[in-house]
């Protein structure tokens, strides 16, 4: 079941409005993996490019990440119910990933259970999505998707797996990351001062329910910093960037929100689009040229083996010798 | 005579051959509105029932007056519907509460109830110092079981301590809390699990009391003593007796070690008892007579070990709630058991088995390293924060539902001997079930206009402002509650008050990370499905799973949840106290294939209605496939078929892949057309 151009056309018009099933709809469109998907996916970034005014256009992309279990749901809740309390036009997207089975390739997407956000407000959109076994903390379509909705609202929040290589692949979708950790997370600590992760643009300590536990950690992450010369945003006294949050007892959810406010007003803020494009298409390249190699070996190589009685036991040179064999006569025909 | 006593007699304090009272028999009850449900306690104690069990509905329990929206499709449904202190005098009309042992099933609103039955009795004249009962107010198997909890569970606890603290100074013989571990047998825990979270509870309780420190020495031993349990007894009825026996004696280890109770009468296993029902088939359901009084063995053979008070459950709870007549049925059981048989004239027939004890051990040392694990973790609080309680239960459930799925479990008329003659006993002109009458909710919601119309406005702002206070204060908030008892303030209006101070809790589910262990062929069948889907589509199926209104019974929805998974779906989980907006809001973001929920209360009817109602007003009517799971009773498919219901499975669709390949055919049909 294709859709037309007029029907995208119509799609657009109304996700623009907010109406949540066309946009819900436009995303999966964009989400699909079918031969014609990028036709249309072309068709419907043209669309929206072309679009009047464009100043509107620019959302603000933040990506949330810190493992399970340090309130990253229940936070991004908090911060949205402020945003939108704020300011009567702000637009807010949230895009939460969460991981898929290795075993099955099912996904369970539970984190609209920690959400506590309005019914029926065309304001707030929210969306899950399977990180399709994408190591990175998100999923391969996911920078599709924030492509679009960057375009549709002012904020657009994406919230990790929490896992894995999460900030690394995080920081090449957003404008802004956000690494939020539990009070005194040692091991988080201990990342940092070994330099493994890649630096967040600002911490946030979530469930300081108690005072003195709060202050506790925010002297020894700040103290690591310093020790390990992490250079955060030069311009900012690194205090502005290390929040301490209780999404329960609603502690520092206005000035965190406030901060987002001031990135989304400054356009010197956003990341070069060119540039995430660039690495993402590399991305991209990667993986879907990697799985030609799987078929490859699979198809070519494999059946090779077995018709010689070596068998998949054969030396691993061997098959690797034999898979370069099979690419090169691969290439060498186009 | 005393010196010829025999080992398998029992003597009394002057050596005279004797035997055992019967344990107390309930019923657990109440339904449409309070004056159907008086009139039925009524009846239940001419003949011969010795205690209340009181059946409270989901408003009532989860803190709904009953003319709120989410309230209306739900009143009187699973239980009687109390807005007041009037509607509680009409409930227990010429019932002389004084002589009464009543049980309160009632959790996040147990203080308002307790509260309501402290101003009856005072403005009946009774000396509330010979109340009697249990408010059974354990938070914590809400969070994971049941689902009726309101406020967070540091709040949850104070509420708790607040009614000990109260009880043992003004009404001694009340119990609190019951802890519970019936609910968590429900959700799928296995024995040791059962011994261990509701031990973990009630160490969480004493600890909170202990750590208020408003009970001498002295009171606190009386306190320890008033802490009473209640607990499930499965088929495997051998096992049952020994995870009875282990419960006494690790109870009495737990209060002697660790708050040092010296007297061993505050150290006894006191508990109460509703037997199995998760193990009762839709299939063949007479079978579940035999199950009954099979499961009851368990808790009444080992004297040691016996249960003070027990309820069994109807032989047609899988096909909807039972009738008058299905739970007198039940009731004659007990009756049998106790004034037929010779079972209450002998000792503990189990002391000296090595059997029973090595396996007592042996459940004992699992039971007790879970205790300390969570321990560890900082306690029940912290192990209902973190999920680690509800996931082990999830994960339990699921190994059940695998094992029954490929006949490792067998289950009589459902996985084996399935074919069969037809029972006539569900073949009456009602179907076998019962049905709440309809218009009987007009009569509560006109009690309610009535009471609010009578009633002092002043009054009741100034009690709730005290409440509100108090709250915030810190203070012991009975005293503020029966206060507004009196002033006629509503359950919706209390809640309310206190939902402002201390907010609202969402738990975890329970289901992230849950690994099914399901290799079968069925698995397969339905991943080749899946994956035709894909490549035909270029996305994996998405459903969304949830349950609309407010039963808690989370576990089929989880089962489905992790089910779906297992097949290959992306699942989008949305748990339990959804309205039918939200639900059809989080089908239309997620641009799902399919809508999965989920209702027990028997609220289906209504609640189906306002989902399609929904789905219309959104233009997705046709458009987005609706399937429905629970305890529907059959007269009821034609009707919802006819909303737009594509399929209603039931307990007895029991093999997840099954279901799920089921569903994967319907996803089909509505995309192709």
């Amino acid at each position: 079941m294709a859709t037309q151009g007029n029907d995208i056309a119509a799609l657009i018009g109304q996700a623009s409005a907010h109406q949540k099933w066309p946009l819900a709809r436009l995303i999966s469109l964009v989400e699909r993996n079918l031969p014609d998907a990028r036709e249309q996916r072309d068709q419907i970034m043209q669309v929206l490019s072309a679009r009047e005014p464009l100043d509107d256009c620019n959302g603000l992309v933040v990506g949330v990440t810190g493992t399970p279990g340090a309130g990253k749901s229940s936070l991004i809740s908090e911060v949205c119910q402020v945003l939108l309390g704020r300011d009567s036009s702000c637009t807010i997207a949230v895009l939460a990933i969460d991981p898929s089975s290795e075993d099955s390739g099912g996904a369970l997407l539970g984190d609209r259970t920690r959400m506590q956000l309005p019914v029926n407000e065309p304001r707030i959109f929210f969306r899950s999505q399977a990180s399709a076994r994408d190591l990175g903390g998100v999923g391969p379509q996911t920078f599709q998707v924030v492509r679009l909705l960057r375009q549709l609202f002012d904020y657009v929040i994406i919230e990790t797996v929490g896992i894995g290589q999460s900030e690394v692949e995080v920081r090449q979708l957003s404008d802004h990351t956000l690494l939020v950790m539990q009070p005194l997370a040692g091991d988080q600590v201990q990342f940092l001062k070994a330099g493994i992760m890649e630096i967040p643009d600002a911490f946030v300590v979530n469930k300081c329910d108690e005072e003195a536990l709060a202050q506790k950690s925010l002297h020894m992450l700040q103290s690591s910093l310093k020790l390990t010369h992490l250079a955060l945003d030069q311009r900012k006294p690194a205090r502005r960037l290390v929040f301490m949050t209780s999404a329960m007892r609603k502690r520092g959810i206005d000035e965190l929100a406030a901060h987002l406010v001031g990135l989304h007003n400054d356009t010197g803020s956003r990341r070069d689009r060119k540039a995430q494009e660039d690495y993402h298409l590399r991305k991209w390249i990667r993986q879907e040229y990697g799985r030609y190699g799987i078929r490859v070996y699979e198809q070519r190589v494999l059946p090779l083996r077995q018709s010689d009685n070596a068998g998949i036991a054969s030396s691993y040179e061997a098959r690797e010798a034999q898979f370069i064999q099979a690419m090169e006569a691969l290439i060498s025909r186009l | 005579m005393s010196d010829k006593k025999k080992t398998h007699r029992l003597y009394d304090k002057t050596g005279d051959p004797t035997q055992d009272r019967p344990w107390i028999f309930r019923t657990y009850a109440g339904h449409t509105n309070v004056r159907a449900s008086n009139a039925l306690y009524r009846e239940n104690l001419a003949k011969g029932q010795t205690g209340l069990s009181i059946a409270l509905d989901l408003p009532t329990q989860c803190g709904y007056s009953s003319d709120d929206p989410i309230a209306r499709p739900e009143i009187g449904k699973v239980g009687v519907p109390i807005n007041s202190l009037d509607d509680f005098a009409v409930l227990f009309d010429q019932i002389p509460i004084e002589q009464m042992n009543t049980s309160i099933t009632i959790n996040g609103t147990a203080m308002w109830l307790l509260s309501l039955y402290v101003a009856l009795a005072e403005e009946r004249g009774v000396d509330v110092s010979k109340l009697s009962g249990t408010t059974q107010n354990d938070l914590i198997k809400e969070y994971l079981a049941r689902g009726t909890y309101i406020f967070p569970p540091e709040d949850s606890m104070r509420l708790i301590v607040d009614m000990y603290e109260y009880s043992l100074h003004h009404i001694p013989f009340w119990n609190a809390s019951n802890i519970c571990s019936y609910h968590l047998q429900e959700a799928g825990a296995t024995p040791v699990q059962e011994l261990a979270f509701a031990l973990v509870t009630a160490i969480t309780i004493l600890d909170a009391i202990k750590a208020r420190n408003c009970f001498s020495e002295d009171e606190f031993e009386r306190c320890v003593g008033r802490i009473s349990f209640f607990v499930n007894a499965g088929i495997r009825f051998v096992e049952e007796v020994c995870k009875m026996r282990a419960f006494c004696e690790m109870w009495d280890e737990i209060t002697q070690e660790r708050y040092g109770v010296k007297d061993p009468k505050y150290r006894l296993f006191r508990y109460g008892v509703q037997v199995n029902s998760l193990g009762l088939t839709a299939e063949q359901p007479e079978n579940n007579a035999w199950r009954i009084i099979l499961e009851t063995l368990g808790v009444t053979l080992s004297r040691k070990a016996r249960c003070r008070a027990l309820q069994l459950p109807a032989w047609n709870e899988a096909l909807s709630l039972p009738r008058p007549w299905d739970q007198q049925w039940s009731l004659r059981i007990q009756q049998i058991l106790a004034y037929e048989t010779d079972l209450l004239e002998y000792p503990d027939i189990f002391d000296g088995s090595h059997v029973i004890e090595s396996k007592v051990s042996d459940l004992k040392a699992q039971a007790y390293t879970e205790i300390h694990k969570v321990l560890e973790m900082g306690g029940g609080v912290e192990a209902v924060r973190n999920g680690y309680m509800k996931s082990a239960l999830v994960a339990s459930q699921s190994e059940r539902m695998a094992r029954l799925a490929s006949g490792e479990q067998i289950v009589v008329g459902k996985n084996k001997w399935s074919e069969g003659l037809e029972s006539p006993l569900v073949r009456d002109s009602d179907g076998g079930i019962f049905m709440v009458d309809a218009g009987a909710a007009q009569q509560t919601l006109d009690a309610l206009a009535e009471t609010r119309r009578k009633r002092d406005p002043a009054a009741v702002e100034a009690c709730l402002a005290r409440l509100t206070n108090d709250a915030r204060g810190g203070v012991n908030l009975m005293e503020a509650s029966i206060a507004c008892a009196k002033a006629r303030v509503t359950t919706g209006e209390w809640s309310a008050a206190l939902r402002g101070v201390f907010g609202e809790y969402r738990p975890p589910t329970g289901v992230e990370g849950q690994r099914m262990e399901m290799v079968s062929e069925s698995v397969g069948a339905v991943r080749q499905k899946v994956d035709n889907f894909i490549r035909r589509f270029g996305y994996r199926p998405r459903i969304v799973v949830g349950k609309p209104g407010l039963d808690g019974h989370s576990n089929g929805a989880e089962m489905i949840a992790v089910a779906a998974r297992h097949a290959g779906f992306d699942v989008i989980y949305f748990g339990i106290r959804l309205s039918a907006v939200e639900i059809v809001q989080s089908a239309l973001e997620e641009n799902v294939d399919i809508i999965g929920v989920s209702l027990l209360s028997g609220s289906h009817n209504e609640i189906i209605a306002q989902l399609f109602e929904e789905l219309d007003r959104q233009g997705a009517r046709d458009a987005i496939p609706v399937i429905l799971g629970g305890i529907i009773p059959e007269p009821d498919y034609p009707g919802l078929k006819a909303q737009g219901v594509k399929r209603i499975f039931t307990p007895k669709d029991f093999d997840p892949m099954l279901v799920m390949s089921e569903i994967m055919d319907i996803i089909l049909a509505s995309k192709v057309g």
